[in-house]
């Protein structure tokens, strides 16, 4: 019988009275416990979703270096073969993404090619309240994607947070559950218990006070209510104890990795965790002009951030339980505008990155010469990405939140 | 509460009037349990006026308070007017609440807000929210068929729905179908064909520029077949048709029994038969929440404590015990945080509520809300203050104080080992190393609102 981290903070941190009542000591066996590790058989895995706001060019991301279309079309824009960190003889990434390089090489970090939606949409709304929805045949759809996967694992007696938006934006709708309260959040602190002036006693009276039986309880409701201050002292407390100590490089999606890997080490449950680059003001990725500087930037600030991340779960022994996702409403016109920049346009790669990918470039890249309305026509529908995330990766149902089942690619080691 | 001589499932009982006898006393947690459900909670001296009123009394006033409530929100209808941003909508209606002289007006317009919910982001607008909300409110206690025919013609209500251009061309469901599966009788009672028709006879409807216009030639004049009727029907008649039908009034029904008496259990169809008969007759919202809040049902185990407070009332329920005001800008905005984001709803369904507000975040949340507002400085500086209203109320003891506040918040229904423990932990810590009283008695406050009993309404 395998002892469970999760088994072994229920019986160091989640019963004693005792304990909870000496402040100082449950930090101390939380951290204790966090560094032993070895996972457990139940589903844990997490997803990290990336949104690139704007509309991300993956032709200057994954680059198709070796294609005389690429550089025919982009007489300013494209980048010169020499740079490019070469993956095979026609794509490599960018100049100043040699952080994924580096993880690609090590297989921790996946390439889907030519990937979008039916019914495209070429505004920015549109596009990605497609992406946002998961639904491309109701434009009107209220709910996200990640919102109904959220709602479909909830359970009335349970108390567990099961996404989280982590960011300074306001909250995507991807993640609008019908039902379940999703907390966006842009530091761990606003999930830690904030006590009183003066308080010495904080969170363990609050949990005691919950535990504590009451004659003649016959209301179920208040019965939860106990159990859930209970779990959410505890969860405090474990988020508060798993404190991140690694070094990030000193970029905003870095932070909210740092974050968000915080989180996870805190072993609190949550399963979904929804980020963005890109959409807190000017400066994103969409670029009509002059797009070069600028979204050279943003591709190294992502490759630079998401490397730390992987790093740093790689040396917590956690990696096998993350998968990050990248997506973006559209990508962009194979040809430059004259104005040294591009337009919106349609298929572009989605990035994946964690430790049981089985790596490499998934599906071909679509053609630069068979176009629709000047931009890269999709051959993977997004939706088939989803579905191998929730079935394969989550351990949901993905008809339940697509509505039909959608053929999982075979990208995954689990 | 005595069980034995409850009939919960006994219409006749269950919807006679409450008379309080020796049996099933009027008492302070009675009072508690009707300023919870019909109002945002109260203070002190609001709990001892009901006392020695008794609950019938106290109800008049809550149904038709004496105060002048029509110029009180004209003058605040006025400031909304002011209004630049969706966000400070947010906090005029905040305010609106905790000022009110008839909070069970607002408690019904929070109500109609998650009923007709619609996202002010989605509309654009800080007129048509407005505009939106007064409606909600003008019939909140008024008729549901007044209520139901404005939001056939809102703009807010159209643009939200993407129903705001509807050609005879290109019927849309989009306002046809919320209004028959989510507005009134829920899904299941009508046919893909019944919307579809019903859209036929929205068509002629235009939101421009913000306004509602009927484009006649745009409107598709031939006949159609609505549950079961035909004829060349309009917008109006759907809205009459569905009217019609008894699963509208049942379904209303249910939804204000979750809202005013019981989240836990679906009534069984015998229990509110009367209630769903008298309703259809007029759709007068005013009797049927008077009835159910005038209920043996209402003040009977069945309804105590058998609801979470949504994020609101928890907070209103600590800014209404303490006699203040806080800023409800800031308010607003961790309300939200809280999953309750008004003028913002999730979706057309609005807030699912009751075990769903509740997660780790949530909590937490609501502790650090606590903390916030009763620590007596920061955002909320230090507008609420426990050791104040017990003083003002005579308590100057510490121990005197705190049987206050448990009095105050919890209508002292808190099993006595729980109390004990706060009181001995509070006399005894004290991390600052000082005996400041009022600090004390602050953290006494706090512990009490984040016990799970305060998140029962």
């Amino acid at each position: 019988m395998s002892c469970t981290r999760r088994d072994f903070l229920k019986t160091t941190v989640g019963t004693s009275t005792l304990l909870s009542f000496a402040p100082a000591a449950p930090d101390f066996l939380i951290r204790a416990a966090v560094a032993a590790a070895p996972r457990r058989d139940e589903r844990d895995t997490v997803l990290v979703m990336i949104q690139l706001s704007g509309g991300n060019d993956g032709l200057n991301a994954a680059v198709p270096y070796g294609d005389d279309e690429y550089g025919r079309n982009r007489p300013t824009l494209a980048l010169p073969p020499k740079d490019v960190h070469k993956i095979n003889s026609l794509v490599g990434f960018h100049p100043r993404m040699g952080a994924f390089m580096r993880l690609y090489k090590a297989g921790y970090l996946s390439i889907v090619q030519g990937v979008g939606s039916p019914n495209s949409d070429r505004s920015h709304d549109g596009a990605m309240r497609i992406w946002h929805t998961g639904d491309p045949d109701q434009p009107h759809r209220q709910t996200g994607w990640l919102g109904r996967a959220a709602d479909s694992i909830w359970r009335a007696n349970r108390a567990e947070t099961s996404a989280v938006f982590v960011g300074p934006i306001a909250q995507p709708l991807g993640v609008n559950a019908e039902n379940v309260i999703v907390p966006s959040i842009r530091s761990p602190r606003e999930l830690m218990a904030n006590r009183m002036p003066g308080d010495a006693n904080g969170e363990s009276l609050w949990k005691h006070a919950a535990e504590l039986p009451r004659a003649n309880q016959g209301n179920p409701l208040l019965d939860f209510l106990q159990r859930c201050t209970v779990r959410a002292c505890a969860d405090a407390r474990r988020i508060e104890a798993a404190t991140n100590a690694a070094q990030y490089p000193p970029f905003q999606l870095a932070g909210t990795l740092h974050t968000v890997a915080q989180l996870i080490r805190s072993d609190i449950g949550v399963r979904i965790f929804f980020t963005e680059l890109g959409g807190g003001g000017i400066g994103g990725f969409d670029n009509h002009a002059n797009q070069l500087g600028n979204h050279c930037a943003l591709l190294h600030q992502l490759s630079e951030s998401v490397a730390a991340f992987i790093d740093d779960l790689e040396r917590e022994k956690l990696l096998d339980r993350v998968l990050v996702m990248t997506f973006s409403e559209f990508g962009r016109t194979v040809s430059e505008n004259g104005r040294r920049g591009t337009d919106h346009g349609a298929a572009a790669p989605v990035f994946l990155a964690g430790g049981r990918l089985k790596g490499g470039l998934v599906g071909a890249h679509p053609s630069l010469t068979d176009l629709d309305g000047g931009a890269l026509k999709f051959h993977t529908d997004f939706r088939r990405v989803y579905a191998t995330v929730l079935d394969r990766w989550l351990g949901f149902e993905s008809p339940v939140v697509l509505d039909r089942q959608f053929e999982p690619l075979d990208i995954l080691n689990v | 509460m005595a069980a034995h001589i409850e009939k919960p499932s006994d219409p006749g009982w269950a919807w006679a009037a409450y008379e309080p006898d020796a049996l099933r006393p009027w008492n302070l947690a009675q009072a508690g349990h009707l300023y919870r459900r019909a109002a945002f909670g109260a203070g002190w001296d609001q709990l001892q006026r009901a006392l020695s009123d008794g609950p019938q009394r106290t109800l008049d006033n809550l149904l038709s308070p004496h105060a002048d409530t029509e110029a009180f929100n004209l003058a605040h209808d006025d400031y909304e007017a002011s209004a630049g941003s969706v966000d400070e909508l947010r906090a005029w209606w905040l305010r609106r609440m905790i000022q009110t002289p008839h909070p069970l007006m607002e408690k019904m317009t929070l109500f109609w807000h998650s009923h007709f919910a619609t996202d002010g982001a989605a509309v654009k607008g800080v007129r048509l929210m407005q505009q939106h909300v007064r409606l909600l409110r003008g019939q909140a206690l008024g008729s549901f068929e007044r209520l139901l025919e404005g939001i056939s013609r809102d703009p807010a209500v159209l643009l939200w729905l993407g129903a705001d251009a509807n050609r005879k061309a290109l019927p849309g469901e989009n306002f046809a179908r919320p209004l028959m599966e989510t507005f009134t009788m829920g899904p299941g009672h009508g046919t893909e064909k019944d919307i579809q028709e019903a859209s036929r006879a929205f068509t002629g409807w235009f939101v421009l520029r913000g306004e509602l216009r009927f484009i006649p030639r745009e409107h598709d004049g031939n006949i159609k077949r609505i549950l079961g009727r035909e004829g060349n029907f309009t917008s109006d008649d759907v809205v009459r048709i569905v009217l019609e039908q008894p699963a509208t009034s049942e379904r209303l029904v249910r939804k204000l029994y979750r809202w005013l008496i019981c989240e836990t259990e679906e009534p069984d169809a015998i229990l509110i038969a009367p209630l769903v008969e008298s309703f259809a007759k007029d759709y007068s919202v005013s009797r049927l929440v008077e009835t159910m809040l005038r209920s043996n049902l209402f003040f009977s185990s069945s309804a105590y404590c058998r609801r979470i407070k949504c994020p609101v009332e928890f907070a209103l329920g600590i800014v209404k015990g303490l006699e203040g005001m806080v800023s409800t800008t800031r308010l607003a905005h961790d309300l939200a945080g809280l999953g309750q984001n008004l003028y913002h709803p999730p979706t057309v369904k609005g807030w699912t509520g009751g075990r769903h507000w509740i997660n780790s975040a949530t909590m937490v949340g609501r502790y650090n809300l606590a903390s916030a507002l009763l620590q007596g400085s920061g955002p909320y500086a230090d507008e609420l203050s426990p050791p104040g209203v017990a003083q003002k109320h005579g308590r100057s003891t510490f121990e005197s104080a705190a049987r206050f506040l448990v009095g105050l918040f919890l209508q002292d229904d808190l099993d006595s080992n729980v109390y004990d423990t706060l009181l001995k932990t509070a006399q005894t810590a004290d991390g600052a190393g000082n005996d400041d009283p009022a600090g004390l008695l602050r953290r006494f406050a706090h512990a009490v609102i984040t016990l799970p009993e305060f998140h029962l309404a």
